[in-house]
């Protein structure tokens, strides 16, 4: 039933004539890896096992946090949800959907670590490319509410090569958001930026998932970006990536900037960092 | 800052300025000393021809038909490597037959195809068929290199979005392909030229081609190095013309 009505429904809100919507926000799918393996071929040595029987679940509206060592895959699992990559065995789906449906039908939002705006277009241009890509008529008021909810609502008609690397990452944003999708994939979109930037952005980012909470994976290295803005978080061993922890985050929404100098975050931090010292370690000797 | 890059780049055009002028009284001297021999003329001689009301309105009837020849056959050339481009893309099993079809008419010598074009196609066809053939694999390399010249992420963006083949050539590709398009376009601007000009060497009832074998024949010298010179400068007017599209287009899509 859902798998029919679902499109509908993401899209009533906006196709009605009305300039706000409404309704109550929807909330997102429910995302499951289950069992997954990926295996890429390496020449001809043979193959690279990047994640090994993994499974995660995230539920409709949950914020899971992904981290793991560099090169543990945590962008593989990204790729898989984003319909980019396929499983070389287990189960990716979305609401019961393999990602590329949910991709060909427009229903993914995705901001890649290099922010992968067109250089050719503007910031409003490039927020408003989902909308083109899928056929639909853009909905200008969307955009700028976009580019306003993110702070780039001033540089509207610049190119890409003339904003900084911040402004780039949150004109990536919200042009993941801009079609309302039913799951957000944030694979290290700050991962390029100084620590300054950074913490602005994970603050901006919490405020804007709040205003639409919607079912989102974020990988990043940072543990402390990890905590600040998930739900939950998933640490995965050194190649092939495991599970190899999993804790919730207890701390009320929204949480203020001074969170992150918080005690109670720095010993769940130490907990997850002590987790992923010994599972990238492990991962090594696998 | 921005007063450095000014500065070289006015010693470059000064130097540049400086060469060409070098260069022309070089051959002003060259023609006078007869250094070069008595059929190197001297640049103010060749420049007497074009003050000659007669044989500048010949000279200007000939230009006009060789760049008209030209530019059809340019249109021509361009309009078909394009499309051969494209549908390489768009339609992938097709990729290896539009590739090695291209490479063979590529290596059909035009020397060859001349006489035959005499034979068979009205007399103007023949110009602008070379014209076209020369353009052709130059604009062909250019569409094909730029259409798969969109990066990595921005193809996983597009795949991501549900882009379409159509959408993503439209969106994606076509525009990331308009810098090295917007290269093979210059390159093939001259070589238009030459096709044409050749293509007027087998038979042709006006243009620089049909001037350039006359004058030889009739030992007309100082003819022939004005109308040389003609087909130079129409060469790099248009190379010149190009290269501001192709900074424009460096600025616009990059």
């Amino acid at each position: 039933m859902s798998e029919a009505a679902k499109p509908v429904t993401l899209k009533a809100g906006y196709a009605a004539d009305a300039p706000e919507p409404a309704e109550p926000p929807h909330r997102g799918g429910a995302l499951t890896l289950a069992g997954v393996t990926m295996t890429f071929a390496a020449g001809r040595r043979g193959s690279v096992t990047a994640l090994s029987n993994l499974d995660i679940a995230v539920a409709p509206g949950e914020f899971v946090s992904i981290v793991g060592p560099s090169g543990c895959g945590k962008s593989t699992v990204i790729r898989l949800a984003a319909g980019l990559e396929r499983a070389t065995a287990g189960v990716v789906e979305i609401d019961g959907r393999p990602p590329a449906e949910l991709a060909q039908a427009h229903e993914l939002g995705v901001a890649f670590q290099d922010h992968a705006l067109l250089p050719w277009l503007s910031a409003a241009d490039n927020v408003a490319l989902p909308y083109r890509v899928a056929g639909q008529r853009v909905e200008h008021d969307r955009v700028k509410e976009l580019l306003t909810l993110v702070g780039v609502h001033d540089f509207s008609d610049t190119r890409p090569r003339e904003l900084s690397g911040g402004m780039r990452q949150r004109v990536a944003i919200a042009r993941a958001l801009v079609t309302d999708p039913t799951v957000l994939l944030l694979d290290e979109p700050f991962g390029s930026l100084d620590a300054v930037t950074r913490r602005r952005l994970n603050i901006e980012l919490q405020r804007i998932w709040l205003e639409r909470p919607v079912t989102t994976v974020l990988v990043t290295h940072s543990v402390d970006e990890a905590i600040f803005l998930a739900d939950r978080v998933i640490v995965l061993s050194g190649r092939p990536g495991r599970v190899i922890r999993e804790e919730g985050v207890p701390f009320e929404r929204p949480r203020p900037a001074e969170l992150l100098t918080d005690p109670r975050l720095h010993s769940m931090e130490a907990r997850l960092v002590e987790a992923l010292e010994a599972g990238e370690l492990t991962g090594r000797e696998a | 800052m921005t007063g450095v890059a000014g500065d070289s780049r006015l010693v470059r055009w000064a130097g540049g300025l400086a060469g060409g002028a070098i260069l022309l009284v070089a051959w002003e001297v060259a023609g006078r000393t007869e250094a070069l021999g008595s059929s190197w003329l001297p640049l103010t001689t060749v420049l007497e021809v074009y003050g000659d009301p007669v044989m500048r309105d010949l000279l200007v009837r000939a230009l006009l038909t060789t760049a008209g020849e030209a530019a059809l056959g340019y249109v021509i050339g361009v309009g078909l490597a394009v499309v051969a481009g494209s549908a390489g893309v768009l339609l992938p099993p097709l990729r290896g037959l539009i590739e090695n079809a291209a490479a063979g008419i590529n290596s059909i010598p035009w020397i060859l195809l001349g006489p035959l074009l005499v034979l068979v196609v009205p007399r103007w066809i023949g110009p602008v068929a070379i014209a076209a053939l020369a353009v052709f694999f130059a604009v062909f390399v250019a569409v094909s290199t730029g259409l798969s010249a969109a990066s990595r992420v921005h193809q996983d963006l597009l795949s991501s979005l549900g882009a379409s083949r159509l959408v993503r050539f439209w969106r994606l590709q076509l525009p990331a392909a308009m810098p090295e398009l917007v290269d093979g376009l210059r390159l093939a601007a001259p070589a238009a030229l030459v096709g044409a000009i050749f293509g007027e060497w087998f038979g042709a009832d006006s243009g620089l081609g049909l001037l350039l074998i006359t004058s030889m024949q009739n030992f007309r010298i100082d003819l022939l190095w004005a109308a040389a010179l003609l087909g130079v400068a129409a060469s790099l007017i248009a190379y010149g013309g190009f290269s501001l599209a192709r900074w424009a287009a460096w600025r616009r899509f990059t």
